[in-house]
């Protein structure tokens, strides 16, 4: 209790000194928690733009189809199973049918996924209302993302030739006209693919009422089992997205220790320089008859304290100014949307409590252990040489 | 205490290493304090005034020989029983004042009542008795840095009294302070030792202080050469 008397009116009775330590180590506090919080939004939006755009609650594979292998494409298809149907009558799942093509911009030649989908879903985000009503047009009716529509020169309202095999492997060519330019965070969906109306392309490939894979709405229980389909959930079809996000957070852990350290650095350094330029005060202390240990533990507390301090200037300038940021975002450089991976042209940083809570624990546990260090080395002094300022 | 002996020192040595050979600060010194004396160690620089306080107040302790104060043999204390032993019995008083730079004056007096634990409102009243000893009530809201010399050394004095201790024990109280302020020191201190009976024992070269100690042991080359009441 007199230590934390002492410790507090030492802390008081320093004025600036205390207060210019006390927001340098508030700033740390706020950096870490902003940079640990901005990689936390980056993989929530990963995740949620993924659901939304490309996975939904899970999707049903025909046991073929292998998105890492575009010789199984050719195969990847039936008709959808019976199990499924009023299911997908009732807009809870969406067919989506798969093929390779090439088309022909600028006379060059591209390979291209071609992806069929019905222009009514809505459990996927992509804007597949621009197919409706052009679906028995000569020309085919095609939606491509910007990457896609950058890449390939591609406006809304160009024409292309698309050249694809159809189920016999008889090939076929047509027109085809850009109806719809979508933007999106997930370039999976978007570079190398051209979006058409379900009925057009199955009509294309000679593959009525055959799908590739069926999107299941988010929330809605999948039926196992199927006879020739796998049913994949989010959890396997975010794995890749999940890896990534283990090997930001490693790379995240890594940039946390190293705020940390250079954090604690610059109190270490404060506390060792204020506590050796005290060494007359300590001295004194000694003489009236404080023990090690007290002038130790005083010296302790008072880099606690410190801590404390820090925390609570933290929250009143950091709790505003993140609160800010989480709702306005953090812009991401121009180009990032080439990364491959999902990224927003904002990120909206997450602050969980655990960040929050374990970052202030961490912050004035190493505080208190880099008050402590400096302390004891220097109430080992003989009171002595302490009361006349000597180093040992 | 035996027989009113404050503080008994017998075949006192003290040795501080010098590279490969050691220096010997005291030699064989021998001599006892009395409970209420106003005594000082009086040489040259070098002579072996400090070290000789320094062990007395249990800062230091000796290379050989025995130092008993208050019937507690220094040399043998531990860390912990030689801060309690200077925490309840002996008040010192430094050549630099040592006052607490970010403590007002009422803080840098209170401070070793806190240490001994002593309640809020005695513990004022003792701080607010033993700034009205030195004259300082006045000041009790100041910083060390608003305070003169004299009167940091005043603030001292009442920081080193205000825990009634047994003995005080002051380093070259007016090393730093003209005449006027010295002679004020020490007639305030002179006053305490007469009203108190609190034993004072200082280092010292300062003349202006040797006037006034009832006692004078000197010292020459770590060596009692007289001892003078």
């Amino acid at each position: 209790m007199v230590a934390l008397k002492l410790a507090f009116r030492n802390l008081v009775g320093a004025g600036l000194r205390t207060w210019l330590n006390v927001f340098v180590l508030s700033l740390s506090f706020v950096v870490i928690i902003w940079q640990n919080g901005l990689i936390e939004g980056w993989n929530v939006q990963a995740r949620r733009d993924m659901i939304d755009w490309e996975i939904g609650g899970g999707q049903y594979w025909h046991e073929t189809y292998d998105p890492y292998d575009p010789f199984t494409l050719q195969d990847s298809h039936g008709p959808i199973p019976g199990e499924l149907i009023s299911g997908m009558k009732a807009q809870e799942l969406a067919p989506v049918l798969i093929t390779q093509a090439s088309f022909y911009p600028e006379g060059r030649i591209m390979s291209v996924l071609l992806k069929g989908i019905d222009p009514d879903q809505d459990i996927l985000k992509l804007p597949a209302t621009a197919l409706k009503g052009n679906e028995n047009d000569d020309v085919i009716p095609v939606m491509i993302g910007t990457r896609m529509a950058r890449n390939n020169r591609l406006d809304v309202g160009s024409t292309i030739t698309i050249r694809w095999r159809d189920a016999n492997g008889t090939f076929d060519a047509a027109e085809a006209g850009i109806v719809q330019i979508f933007k999106t965070n997930v370039p999976a969906i978007d570079n190398g693919q051209m979006w058409l109306p379900l009925n057009r392309l199955q009509e294309m490939l000679q593959l009525p009422g055959e799908a590739t894979m069926l999107v299941l709405k988010p929330g809605d229980h999948a039926v196992t089992n199927i006879q020739g389909w796998t049913f994949r959930n989010q959890q396997y079809l975010l794995s890749d997205i999940d890896a990534i996000i283990r090997q930001k957070s490693i790379g995240g852990s890594i940039l946390y220790v190293i705020l940390l350290a250079l954090a604690l650095l610059a109190i270490f350094d404060t506390q060792v320089l204020s506590i050796f330029r005290r060494r007359r005060e300590i001295g004194t202390h000694m003489a009236l008859g404080m023990t090690r240990f007290q002038v130790v533990q005083l010296f302790t507390l008072e880099g606690a304290m410190h801590g404390i301090l820090a925390a609570i200037v933290a929250a009143l300038y950091g709790i505003p100014l993140l609160s800010i940021q989480a709702v306005q975002g953090f812009s991401m450089p121009q180009g990032a949307d080439d990364y491959g991976l999902a990224i927003a042209e904002k990120i909206f940083p997450a602050y969980s409590t655990g960040l929050i809570l374990g970052t202030t624990a961490v912050v004035l546990v190493v505080t208190t252990i880099v008050s402590f260090m400096p302390a004891r080395k220097i109430a080992n002094m003989t009171p002595t040489d302490a009361i006349r300022g000597k180093l040992q | 205490m035996d027989n009113g002996r404050l503080i008994a020192i017998s075949g006192l040595y003290k040795h501080f290493p010098m590279g490969k050979d050691r220096f010997t600060a005291l030699k064989n010194i021998s001599l006892s304090i009395s409970e209420g004396e106003f005594t000082g160690f009086v040489g040259p620089s070098g002579s072996g005034k400090t070290t000789i306080l320094n062990i007395i107040g249990s800062l230091d302790s000796p290379s050989s020989g025995t130092v008993t104060v208050l019937g507690r043999d220094v040399g043998t204390l531990s860390h912990k029983e030689a801060a309690g032993l200077r925490n309840h019995y002996i008040g010192f008083i430094f050549q630099t004042y040592n006052l607490l730079p970010v403590y007002s004056v009422y803080e840098n007096v209170e401070f070793p009542l806190l240490l001994l634990k002593m309640g809020a409102a005695e513990r004022k009243k003792a701080v607010l008795k033993a700034l009205e000893w030195v004259g300082l009530s006045d000041k009790i809201k100041s910083r060390p840095s608003q305070l003169s010399g004299g009167e940091c050394q005043r603030v001292a004095i009442a920081r080193a009294m205000v825990k009634r201790p047994s003995v005080v024990l002051a380093d070259e109280p007016t090393a730093n302070l003209d005449a006027e302020n010295s002679h004020h020191i020490l007639k305030t201190m002179v006053g305490l030792n007469r009203e108190l009976r609190t034993t004072f024992v200082f280092a010292t070269h300062d003349s202006k202080v040797i006037q006034y100690l009832k006692r004078k042991i000197s010292l020459i080359d770590g060596m009692v050469v007289s001892d003078e009441t």
